[in-house]
């Protein structure tokens, strides 16, 4: 996607809704953005850094076209012209990327739902099938569309994004139960595109209960075939995730909380990493304040002669250890203006301490590396945001249209 | 010659104690001398990515590439059994090791029996550096060599093997072996199935705890180990067994990788340290003895280099290669060994990928270098180096 046509896009910005009573068509578009500054003490090599970058800058189209039970997704984002080099957060890592959040690709999401396919021959169920590039059906929500700013640690233990999938959902009753198969390469740059010649080598379910209106639980299963050697020559990571996650109206407040257990076993189990995350965000008004924790274990890589890069492809197995990052962070939003009708604006700031610990010895001392075994970071900003409600990042199908993204300070959303 | 070399030892140990060595950079914008020959590129030849290539070993004629999950691919670049010559390889055969990871391997001539039967194939499984390491030794028969196969193995509990040495006349295969330090294992007879009853004796030089053994090699019936942790090692050996062990924890700046002996001089590479701006740019010289520890006597240090990541000797002694990784300096760097105690620049040929690893070959009465280049489009280069070693 070129500039010019991004520029467009925004010129474009604007509800599509209307189109759809006379044609049958029903298209929204939607977008955020997010102005933050970020400063962290310490990096690599003790020192401490800020900066300022546009993150999250996304454009998202939906469209429904309900005679022939079709929806269509996309998301458009801009991370790869915005932050190039990343977002600075330390302990995130990912896609080559160390202590910094990496940008996603420019399509991060072109997903065709075709819903209810069996019709009556399903009974009470609805079955979607779906096929495209996004979110597997694993884990939990992707942290775009929650509370916290900061990606946490545990982004590529509890998510599998940006993949070329073929995907079947049936939801019966509170329960939901999707499948796909996918790419298990993950991208290596903004630009890329799965391989779709890997496409079926990996595979992943869930299983969601809603036994309560906004209480849910999922519990999910992936492998996912050498994601981090796009050739296929790396080995393979076994994935489970559970959560339970509540959004709901809690008296004249609305509560978002989600506790969440990651694990991932890689190279027939030679290296393990847990994550446990729980998180919380209360909206009162115009007033959110949010916390999570979260203690998360990553695989310390080869660094490039930039403290913030890893070497990719591997030239082997190896990693230089393991280490634990427990965070807590803390933060605070005002939403401005009218609730509905309008861009959400809101002005932030997120505060966060974490320590670091090593797990089962390696080269890697974070003593040594970062000159102690804690850090602190602060970010502040502004997010606008606009019509993003009804879309979850990470679900397809049914519950695109019955969840909520608690990112969005709305506290007067029906349930 | 003996007065000349004794003169050497004099002279540097003289500036050993007068503090006069320290790290010598190499100015690698300008090489301190305008090179007289550079490396001639005969031959690439692209290697499956998967992930690609580790290592190559040459001999008679015949290349054995360890070519990770593709296996170990046999290449004649002048040995004539396939018509093939170092500027046209012409491959013999592929053959996929069990479990891939297809690290480095040793074609074991056998000067007692005469037989040039087996194959020995290191696996790298996954570890954790400095702690944790897995992967098997594979041996393959080649006596027909368009048709290797497995025929024994050897495996060790907790650990996995790296880079070898073979004493063939005794018939002693010396493993590194990362966490597990060395092991000496029985290669003499037949070899069939588990080799776990072949396993002479095995050394920890640093202790546990201090050792991740990257090489080994034997020179003069003494063993030379290169240890990520604990630095630099002379090993003694009786009938294969390991005896006293000198000089250790030597290299407190940077975790060391390989090595290479010769004229009395070891050299051993970097491959990183913990701390943010110290990388493994830096080639350690050390004067070696016949019963003490190996002595720093000066060190290169390459500007734009992460990782020295192989070292050699050509046979005839007089060139001194290495191949190096992350920056833009990544690829073969010659030196002359003149004066072994002071390398002398001669040459570079950068790839921008980096080379992994690499290895002198005499064909036809020239020399050439063998290196690895990394994804994402892995090759066997292959450098006429003749004139560079003249």
């Amino acid at each position: 996607m070129t500039r010019a046509s991004f520029l467009g896009l925004v010129a474009a910005w604007a509800p599509l809704a209307p189109l759809g009573a006379q044609h049958g068509l029903t298209a929204r578009l939607s977008g955020q953005g997010i102005l933050v500054g970020t400063y962290a003490d310490p990096v690599a090599g003790g020192q401490s850094l800020g900066e300022v970058r546009l993150v999250q800058p996304i454009i998202m189209l939906d469209v429904g076209l309900p005679r022939l039970r079709l929806t269509f997704h996309a998301t458009a984002d801009f991370e790869g012209w915005t932050m190039p080099h990343g977002e600075l957060a330390p302990g995130d890592w990912g896609e080559g990327y160390v202590d910094r959040r990496h940008p996603h690709t420019y399509v991060h999401e072109l997903m065709l739902s075709a819903e209810d396919v069996l019709g009556h021959f399903d009974g009470k169920a609805r079955t979607t099938l779906s096929v495209g590039k996004g979110f597997v059906p694993f884990g939990t929500d992707d942290p775009m569309s929650r509370p916290v700013e900061r990606f946490p640690v545990n982004h590529h233990l509890s998510q599998i994004l940006e993949r070329a999938l073929v995907m079947a959902e049936v939801d019966v009753g509170p329960a939901t139960i999707e499948g796909a198969v996918f790419n298990g390469d993950e991208p290596e740059s903004p630009g890329q595109s799965p391989s779709l010649s890997r496409v079926g080598d990996s595979w992943a379910a869930r299983l969601t209960l809603r036994p309560l209106p906004g209480l849910e639980w999922q519990g999910s299963r992936a492998v996912v075939h050498s994601p981090e050697n796009r050739a296929g020559a790396g080995t393979d990571a076994r994935k489970w995730s559970t959560s339970v996650r509540a959004d709901r109206r809690a008296g004249p407040a609305h509560l978002y909380a989600l506790v969440e257990w990651a694990r991932t076993s890689e190279a027939d189990g030679v290296f393990v990493f847990h994550s446990v995350l729980a998180e919380a965000a209360v909206t009162a008004g115009r007033h959110q304040p949010y916390y999570r924790f979260e203690r998360t274990e990553r695989p310390e890589d080869m660094r490039t002669l930039d403290p913030f890069r890893s070497v990719r492809p591997h030239l082997d197995n190896s990693i230089l250890g393991t280490s634990r990052w427990s965070i807590h962070t803390l933060g605070y939003g005002l939403r401005l203006g009218a609730p509905i009708g309008h861009p959400d604006v809101v002005p932030f700031i997120e505060v966060s301490y974490g320590r670091i610990a090593t797990v089962d010895g390696g080269l890697f001392d974070p003593t040594t590396f970062y000159g102690r075994d804690s850090f602190w970071s602060a970010s502040g900003g502004l997010r606008i945001a606009w019509g993003m409600r009804g879309h979850r990042m990470g679900r397809y199908g049914v519950p695109t249209r019955t969840m909520d993204m608690p990112a969005m300070t709305e506290p007067d959303r029906a349930r | 010659m003996p007065a000349e070399r004794g003169l050497t030892l004099l002279v540097t140990c003289l500036a050993v104690i007068s503090g006069a060595c320290s790290e010598r950079p190499t100015d690698t914008e300008e090489p301190p001398i305008v090179p007289a020959a550079t490396p001639t590129l005969v031959a690439t030849v692209s290697i499956p990515p998967a992930y690609g290539i580790h290592d190559t070993f040459v001999r008679d004629g015949l290349a054995f590439v360890s070519a990770w999950n593709t296996g170990v691919m046999i290449f004649d670049v002048g040995n004539g059994v396939q018509g093939g010559s170092p500027s046209s390889p012409q491959l013999i055969a592929t053959y996929a090791t069990p479990g891939g990871e297809t690290h480095n391997a040793w074609w074991f001539w056998n000067p007692n029996t005469g037989e040039k039967k087996y194959l020995f194939v290191g696996q790298e499984g996954p570890g954790a550096l400095g702690a944790t390491s897995s992967g098997d030794i594979h041996i393959l028969d080649v006596s027909d060599l368009s048709h290797p196969t497995e025929v024994a193995s050897f495996h060790v509990n907790g650990a996995g093997t790296h880079n070898f040495w073979m004493d063939e006349s005794a018939q002693i295969l010396y493993a590194a072996y990362y966490n597990q330090g060395i092991v000496a294992l029985d290669v003499s007879g037949n070899l069939s199935g588990s080799l776990s009853n072949r396993l002479v004796d095995s050394l920890r030089p640093g202790g546990a705890g201090d050792t991740y053994t990257w090489g080994v090699q034997l020179d003069h019936g003494t063993l030379y180990a290169s240890d990520m942790l604990s630095g630099f090692w002379q090993i003694g050996l009786t009938a294969g067994h390991f005896s006293a062990k000198r000089g250790g924890d030597n290299v407190p700046d940077r975790y060391t990788s390989d090595l290479t002996v010769a004229n009395g001089f070891g050299y051993t590479g970097t491959w990183g340290s913990n701390r943010p701006g110290v990388v493994g740019d830096a080639v350690k010289i050390w004067i070696l003895g016949a019963s003490s520890a190996p002595l720093l006597v000066d060190s290169i240090v390459t500007a734009g280099i992460g990782t020295v990541s192989d070292i050699k000797v050509s046979p005839d002694g007089k060139l001194l290669m290495f191949t190096a990784e992350r920056g833009p300096n990544a690829g073969f760097w010659f030196y002359s060994l003149s004066d072994p105690a002071t390398p002398a620049y001669v040459a570079r040929y950068l790839v921008s990928s980096g080379v992994h690893t690499g290895k002198f070959g005499t064909i036809g009465g020239r020399l050439y270098a063998f290196g690895a280049e990394d994804p994402p489009e892995p090759a066997l280069l292959i450098l006429d180096v003749t004139d560079i070693d003249r």
